[in-house]
């Protein structure tokens, strides 16, 4: 009994010991945190995993906090989670972030309900960041009513890309204005057994498969949804032809002349297969042409670039851009401006050049006029800056497709909010049909399902 | 104790209570309006609404196969791994230590590892075996998304259910044994009628240990496919509901209420069996 009752004393003696200590480490934690903030000027910026994004994480410190005394930490993570991650900082008026990485689908709805601080007033009236500079279809894009809620920092479309020397042993010309019946008759000739004929994208997401498809899906004739005349939408529309037509099209497609492992391939992925030379062709954004034309590509020199292919359309590529935006809730919402001014700004162009790893081509394009009046990037992105420029104006972002969309502007997307999810769901299956593992009729019943559901 | 107990039911029993009341609403994320909209209470809709989604169906049905074939071989391959380790051999604590070694690397990481070293059809290990004996590549995780994920969870939880077979083994009379080999009867009869008999309760533990954890199983679906057909289990529907993608807090919150349902219903019978068992020994 007594032996017994000491044995119990001291094991609520060591818990208490324990959740002292535990107390004790989480309120240092918590004090640790935020002393960092007020005295060593950190801010956080949340941004994509693409290659130009890394090249600027690599040299803020040197030229941006040596300068400003700002310290930026990053969170870099792929696309798919870096939207979920926003989406809920921003949402929830968390304070995870002063500066985050969102694009033409995000801005204007994140703006128009109040969620992004308008960048206008600050843009214009800092004469070195020359607001007039931006290009107008990128700016317009990430503007809503006038008001710029996001800065540009790469702007882009799609097109084809495709080895020159390739197509011309298989004897295949390509247009400088495609339609998909070409490119996907050029692909099935071109292919064989260690080299896939085109790259297009596999993976489920709204902005991985989804933007691929969705252009696609505009030039065919289909939509996701009709829209009311107030523009709301008004029926989901993926059980209508056209929808079957573009996702059959799209489909074998990919399974006939694509690339291995299809269903697991975006950007990155294709970038990878093309660049060692695994695959001919590849429908993507304007982006990567900085990378294929880097003076540390494999492929440097073998491109050519053609508009993005049509079918029942004029012009088909999308219209995107990366860019940086303040949540209202932002902490620290100054320095997060001086930061973004710097990495959307003219300076941070010219001393990218000689400084990233793939050159003047590979620095972020698409965003300034005056980047395509630097002597070397001119030099070096000559096989592509004009068709890139051309592709960002041809972009049909106000009637991507034969009839009226609901939402705010958009090709590659909807411009409502349920199309993150709706995309991002359908694209799963549209995937599963990619990979072969489902039938056509019945992702499109399922999609229809999700999409009509969404909208109730 | 008071303070303590204050302390579990603020941090458990609050949150759950919201979540009820969360459940009764449409609440949704505020970037999913132009314009800001009321949250409204709608009663039961929520509720109504899930058992005419085919979506969460296929996902419980998912879930089902998912955990009932995880568990099943994992305890299959562990019993395996146990009657081996039960041996002396030369290097029995090396080989012990490297069979554990899966369950005690992060479920991400082991999520990943399969992903990108084995699965992968570009640098996979297992398409370069396959292309080396003059086979086709298979793109394993998107052909066979359900298959990928078992095995992986069956490689993470055989350690674990070998570890509680081990020791079920070592708990055996060995007196026992060595009658039945005076005896004559064989390996296999001996392992057919003592051993097995003896380890029920050890393999009873195991699959309900493993079933309650791998039920759960999120971060080898997040990591492998992201869900889709055939791989979206429930607690990964109930992310892509909210938090993952859909944003739409209200019915989500109803979604884990009902699972939470379930759960409990489970775990009771499952409990019940548990303490019949330990009954079982004490009479025994």
């Amino acid at each position: 009994m007594h032996e017994a009752r000491t044995g119990s004393v001291r094991s609520r003696r060591t818990l208490v010991v324990v959740l002292i200590t535990a107390a004790a480490v989480i309120g240092a934690t918590f004090a640790g945190a935020a002393s960092g903030r007020s005295t060593a000027k950190t801010i956080s910026v949340a941004i994509v995993a693409n290659g130009q994004m890394q090249d600027i994480a690599k040299l803020t410190p040197s030229l941006f906090t040596a300068k400003s005394g700002i310290k930026v930490k990053y969170t870099i993570l792929d696309e798919g989670k870096l939207r979920q991650v926003t989406t809920r900082d921003v949402g929830s008026g968390g304070k995870a972030f002063d500066a985050v990485m969102i694009g033409p689908y995000e801005a204007p709805q994140f703006g128009v309900a109040g969620l992004l601080k308008d960048l206008t007033p600050l843009a214009k009236g800092d004469r070195t960041y020359s607001y007039n500079d931006l290009i107008p279809a990128v700016r317009n894009a990430l503007s809503a009513n006038g008001h710029l809620y996001a800065a540009p920092f790469y702007g882009e479309s799609s097109f084809l890309m495709y080895r020159k020397d390739i197509l011309a042993k298989n004897g295949v010309k390509m247009p400088l204005h495609p339609t998909w019946q070409q490119v996907a008759a050029a692909a099935r000739k071109i292919k064989t057994s260690s080299m896939a004929g085109i790259c297009l994208r596999g993976k489920p997401g709204w902005g991985d498969l989804g933007a691929a498809f969705t252009t696609v899906l505009n030039t065919f004739g289909g939509t996701w949804w009709s829209a009311k005349p107030n523009g709301k939408p008004d029926k989901a529309q993926v059980d209508q032809p056209a929808f079957k037509d573009a996702l059959d099209f799209y489909s074998t497609l990919v399974q006939d002349a694509g690339e291995k492992d299809a269903a697991n391939s975006s950007f990155n992925e294709c970038l990878t297969q093309y660049q060692a030379g695994k695959v001919a062709m590849w429908y993507d954004a304007t982006v990567a042409a900085g990378t294929l034309e880097a003076s540390d590509s494999p492929v440097k020199g073998k491109n050519g670039f053609a508009f993005a292919p049509v079918f029942k359309t004029k012009s088909s590529g999308w219209l995107w851009s990366w860019a940086l935006a303040i949540p209202k809730s932002s902490p620290d919402p100054s320095d997060a401006w001086k930061y973004i001014a710097w990495a959307t700004g003219k300076q941070y162009l010219r001393a990218a050049g000689p400084r990233v790893k793939g050159g003047w081509a590979s620095i972020p394009p698409g965003t300034r006029v005056s980047t395509y009046r630097i002597p070397q990037y001119k030099k070096a992105a000559k096989a592509f800056a004009a068709i890139t420029l051309a592709a960002m104006k041809a972009a049909p972002i106000n009637n991507p497709g034969t009839t009226k969309r609901p939402g705010l502007p958009g090709v590659q997307y909807v411009g409502i909010p349920q199309f993150q999810d709706v995309g991002n769901r359908c694209t799963q299956l549209i995937s599963a049909v990619i990979a072969g593992s489902m039938k056509d009729t019945a992702a499109i019943s399922q999609c229809q399902q999700i999409a009509a559901q969404a909208i109730k | 104790m008071l303070p303590a107990l204050l302390y579990v039911v603020a941090i458990t029993q609050l949150p759950f209570l919201v979540s009820i009341y969360y459940s009764l609403t449409n609440l949704k994320d505020k970037t999913q309006s132009l314009t800001p909209e009321p949250t409204k209470f709608v009663g039961f809709q929520n509720y109504r609404q899930i058992f005419s989604d085919p979506f969460f169906r296929e996902a419980m049905w998912t879930s089902v196969k998912m955990t009932v074939l995880a568990v099943l071989l994992s305890l299959i391959i562990g019993t395996a791994f146990a009657l081996l380790l039960d041996r002396k051999f030369f290097g029995q604590g090396i080989i012990r230590t490297l069979l554990i070694t899966p369950f005690l690397l992060m479920p991400v990481v082991a999520a990943l590892i399969w992903k990108q070293q084995m699965f992968s059809s570009l640098f996979g290990v297992l398409n370069k075996a396959l292309n080396f004996l003059g086979l086709n590549s298979i793109a394993f995780i998107s052909d066979h998304p359900l298959a990928s994920i078992v095995t992986v969870l069956v490689w993470q939880w055989t350690p674990f259910m070998m570890l509680i077979i081990l020791a079920g083994l070592q708990s055996q009379p060995s007196d026992i044994l060595e009658a039945a080999n005076v005896d004559g009867a064989s390996g296999v009869g001996i392992f057919r009628q003592l051993t097995l008999p003896h380890l029920r309760p050890y393999l009873e533990l195991g699959a309900l240990l493993g079933s309650i954890f791998i039920v759960q199983a999120f971060d080898a679906i997040d990591v492998m496919t992201g869900g889709g057909p055939g791989s979206t289990n429930v607690p990964y529907f109930v992310y892509q509901e909210s938090i993952g993608g859909g944003f739409r807090y209200g019915s989500a919150s109803a979604y884990a209420i009902v699972v939470v349902i379930f759960s409990i219903v489970i775990a009771t019978f499952a409990l019940r069996l548990l303490s019949s068992l330990f009954k079982d020994e004490e009479r025994g």
